[in-house]
């Protein structure tokens, strides 16, 4: 199908909206008509009202003509004097590409490269393009593989793909726009309707009667079943724009093979949902890490962190390399499974390029470390950057361990307290154990309904699992407490705990194993804490 | 007006459907009506009535627990053990000796207490460390306990909770296997309780095959051990349908007469059997198979602890094969204890047996009165 046609078809696509708008907006009036020449009275000015409220969303979304505007994300625009080696690089692949190179390049602090372009009067004019660049990616990919993911990209621009995608964006986001309209209201009117019932049932309360079941089923109806119809012809719309959408993505590939070589496009579409998922566990692992201490990484480290973790973790990464995502992220995703398009670009002739451009693509930066200190400043947000900085990655670890030990609320603390109606303290623990009544209080944990019907052995089995969590938990808070826990921070493993050496009486496995041992026997069926006492603290014992 | 009518009339429609269809019911009710319940259970009192004539208990005197009676002596041990005085429990094992077949009932029963509460067996352990009775018994009770936490469900209605408890546990369960093995070598039983450790812990076909090779080089013909690896090789464990029966013809066609082994073609049928009606239950094969196991039955030691499941097994199946007459020889042999094969897979295994029983009890008499008459 040619660019022309493409567009034709966006167009008739985007006047279905209006027809349906205006369909329903007749249909609506010709009710009216009907029950204002044949009925009378309130009916006549219920069925009104009902309309003219019904009519307001169908309305509203036939005159929002324009697109909301994007805002530009949160990143750092660099102009070409700071980053002189990116621009070329950049300039050099719009015009491979054969398109304008973009007039603005942002990085950003998301595993991401896009350009955009706000098209003026429908598509039909070119408007200011923008290359976002996410700093990770950059982190993530060699030279070779940037220059691939770019080609890409630029590539939609070469197909005229963007230009004539206004059209298409514009209607999935109206269509969008009115479907949440009418679901909107109908929320409004459920709540209202909630309000009114529990107002009503208060007032029964009060009366001395007994309160009625609040039920909302049914209400908002109406303005459901008017999104429903804009939802059905939404899904007509994307599915009928998906294929052109998923072939665009083929043919964007096929350019950048092209252009960047066979090899760094297949390698780079392997590495970006690895990279997409490392980062996701980078910012949730390592870069948060900190913040239930209130602590942020050193300056720089927030993002800068994520090379070394790649790095080390480089074994592992190339093994999810080869497990390719079969599936298209959503059934209305306009990008084809990466499997399909790896195998198609594997699929080209080799070309000999394989080892052009291996360098990081970080490096392409003029100062790298800069740059992702000052994207800290740009993409986090103030309340965070007002968090005072570890001097390292390991102090993080500590603290924020440290932290989380000292705050920790296990079910065994809660049974405790509600067992002897004290603090929960791992002395007061140590004691119920000593004086047998662990099991007694084990039944004040939360129990599942296997555990709670079960008896003897088999509910000792079931809440020792628990029991040996928490206890663990509350002993290792208790060193902590005393400054004598130390955690190892690995950019390859998880953090692991370091104790400090019992001197001569640790066994051969190391305080670890000790300790293990210990809570083991404190947990036993017969249980005896001996071992565990002989490991804490001294004041620990005199408590 | 016009628009009223017509609104009215759309709304008749259904209305008028729905009294037809009221009245077309009710005529039909009158002139041809269904089978009345009330005759049913008539006629189901009128069998139960007989079979309490001849002796037969009704559901609720059913026992649940056993397949048959225990031995007055076992059950006095197994009330001591419950008390706490574990020396019965290791005077009875070390009288059983080298019986296997009821060494393994006897440790079964033994840990099935052990599994609920075990300060007896501690106390057993010790005072006589490295007993390989008490290490046998503790093997046991951990595989059972592990069972026990894992629930009778199927694994869709068993929680990741229990699941995990039952894995955890049988992984433990595994080295006192091998204690209690290691403690007396000649022992079939410690391998009897390592295949429900195979089942759950799924020991792929090579690894249970090695462990079947050990446990027939100590034992070849054992019940248990049989009964036990062919619920290993079932579709619904770690086999097929298949192999559970290739097993179990190839265990039936090697053991001598009174052996009971040939109870497991029949198990293997009854695992894998999802017929409605009983055209599967009387094809010749099986017209066969419980022909030879009538013959293994009466071959049979009559106090062989495991005849009386083989007897439930046989009533059910004769009664399927219209043998009723056969099929209330086995029930009167069997009546009283209900936790057997096929039974014992039901949420009610009393009423289900005592309903199948009196069904036979019926027909046993409805073919006797014409003779008579």
């Amino acid at each position: 199908m040619g660019a022309t046609l493409r567009a034709l078809r966006a167009l008739v696509l985007l006047l279905g909206f209006y027809l349906l708008s205006l369909v329903l907006l007749a249909a609506l009036i010709g009710l009216d008509v009907l029950v204002f020449s044949w009925g009378h009275g309130p009916l006549t000015a219920k069925v009104g009202f009902v309309t003219v409220l019904l009519a307001i969303p169908v309305v509203r979304g036939m005159l929002m003509l324009r697109t909301p505007k994007g805002e530009d994300g949160p990143g750092i625009p660099v102009a070409e004097a700071d980053e002189p080696r990116l621009w070329a690089l950049v300039r050099d692949i719009a015009a491979a590409a054969g398109t304008r190179a973009p007039d603005r390049i942002v990085l950003t602090g998301e595993v991401n490269a896009a350009v955009s372009e706000n098209p003026r009067l429908l598509g039909l004019l070119p408007g200011p393009r923008r290359l976002y660049l996410g700093v990770p990616l950059l982190t993530g990919l060699t030279e070779a593989q940037l220059r691939s993911v770019l080609v890409h990209e630029f590539g939609h621009f070469t197909g005229g793909d963007t230009r004539l995608s206004a059209l298409v964006v514009r209607g999935r986001v109206q269509i969008g726009r009115v479907i949440g309209q009418f679901h909107e209201k109908a929320d409004d009117k459920v709540a209202a309707d909630r309000a009114r019932q529990e107002r009503k049932s208060a007032e029964r309360v009060a009366r001395g009667k007994k309160a009625k079941q609040v039920d909302t089923t049914g209400v908002g109806a109406t303005y459901r079943t008017m999104a429903r119809i804009y939802t059905a012809y939404g899904k007509f719309y994307l599915r009928a724009s998906l294929s052109t959408a998923r072939g665009q993505e083929f043919a964007a590939d096929l350019t950048a093979a092209r252009i960047a070589g066979r090899d760094a496009t297949a390698s780079a579409l392997r590495e970006i949902p690895v990279l997409s998922a490392s980062h996701d566990f980078y910012l949730e692992s390592y870069a948060t890490l900190g913040l239930q201490a209130r602590l942020l990484p050193p300056r720089g480290e927030f993002f800068g962190g994520f090379g070394r973790l790649l790095t080390a973790r480089e074994l592992e990464l190339a093994d999810l390399r080869s497990q390719l995502p079969e599936e298209p992220a959503g059934p209305y995703d306009s990008h084809p499974p990466i499997a399909e398009r790896v195998r198609r670009i594997e699929a080209l002739p080799a070309d000999g390029r394989t080892d052009e451009a291996r360098g990081a693509a970080l490096a392409l930066l003029s100062e790298p470390a800069r740059t992702l200190a000052a994207l800290e400043d740009a993409a986090l947000a103030d309340e965070l950057l007002r968090y005072p900085r570890a001097a390292g990655w390991e102090e993080l670890l500590d603290a924020s361990m440290a932290a989380g030990l000292t705050t920790a609320q296990t079910p065994l603390h809660r049974a405790l307290a509600g067992y002897t109606g004290q603090p929960a303290t791992l002395p007061a623990l140590l004691d119920v154990i000593d004086d047998g009544r662990l099991w007694r209080l084990a039944e004040k944990l939360p129990l599942s309904e296997e555990a709670a019907a079960a008896k003897g052995r088999a509910f000792r089995e079931f809440v020792r699992p628990v029991l040996r969590r928490s206890l663990r938990t509350m002993v290792l808070a208790e060193f902590s407490s005393r400054s004598l826990l130390h955690w190892e921070f690995s950019w390859s493993r998880p953090a692991s705990l370091r104790l400090p050496g019992w001197g001569s009486e640790t066994g051969e496995g190391g305080p670890e194993a000790e300790l293990e041992a210990a809570l083991e026997a404190a947990l036993a069926d017969h249980p005896d804490t001996t071992r565990l006492r002989a490991l804490l603290p001294p004041a620990t014992q005199n408590a | 007006m016009t628009v009223l009518f017509w609104i009215l009339g759309v709304l008749a429609v259904p209305t008028l459907l729905f009294v037809l269809w009221l009245a077309w019911v009710f005529l039909k009710e009158l002139f041809n009506p269904s089978p009345d319940e009330d005759a049913e259970a008539a006629e189901a009192a009128q069998a139960a009535q007989a079979a309490e004539k001849l002796g037969l208990l009704p559901a609720e005197r059913q026992n649940t627990d056993l397949a048959a009676p225990l031995p007055a002596e076992w059950a006095g041990v197994l009330a001591a053990v419950r008390g706490g005085d574990w020396l019965p429990a290791a005077d009875l094992l070390a009288s059983i000796g080298r019986d296997w077949e009821r060494r393994s009932w006897a440790a079964y029963l033994l840990a099935e207490c052990a599994a609920e509460e075990d300060a007896w067996l501690l106390a057993w352990e010790a005072v006589r460390r490295d007993d390989p009775d008490a290490a046998v018994v503790r093997a046991r009770s951990t595989v059972i306990l592990a069972w026990k936490l894992r629930g009778g469900q199927r694994a869709q209605y068993t929680t990741g909770e229990q699941f995990d408890a039952f894995h955890r546990t049988l992984a433990g369960a595994r080295e006192e296997v091998a204690r209690a093995a290691a403690l007396n070598p000649d022992d079939p039983t410690p391998y009897v309780a390592e295949i429900w450790v195979a089942l759950g812990l799924g020991y792929p076909n090579a690894r249970m095959d090695t462990l079947w090779e050990e446990l027939t080089a100590r034992a070849p013909h054992h019940y248990e051990a049989h009964f036990s690896a062919l619920q290993y090789w079932c579709a619904k464990w770690r086999g097929s349908a298949r192999q559970a029966m290739e097993f179990a013809e190839r265990a039936a066609a090697g053991a001598p007469l009174g052996s009971l082994l040939t109870a497991l073609p029949l198990i293997a049928h009854f695992e894998h059997d999802d017929s409605e009606d009983t055209a599967a239950d009387n094809t010749p094969q099986m017209l066969a198979r419980v022909e030879a196991a009538l013959a293994d039955a009466a071959a049979a030691d009559p106090s062989h602890p495991r005849l009386p499941e083989l007897r439930h097994l046989l009533a059910f199946y004769l009664h399927l094969q219209d043998r009723n007459e056969a099929a209330l020889e086995q029930f009167k042999l069997v009546d009283g204890y209900v936790h057997a094969l096929p039974w014992r897979y039901r949420n009610d295994k009393a009423g289900y047996y005592c309903r199948v029983r009196n069904t036979v009890v019926g027909e046993v008499a409805a073919q006797a009165a014409p003779a008579a008459a």
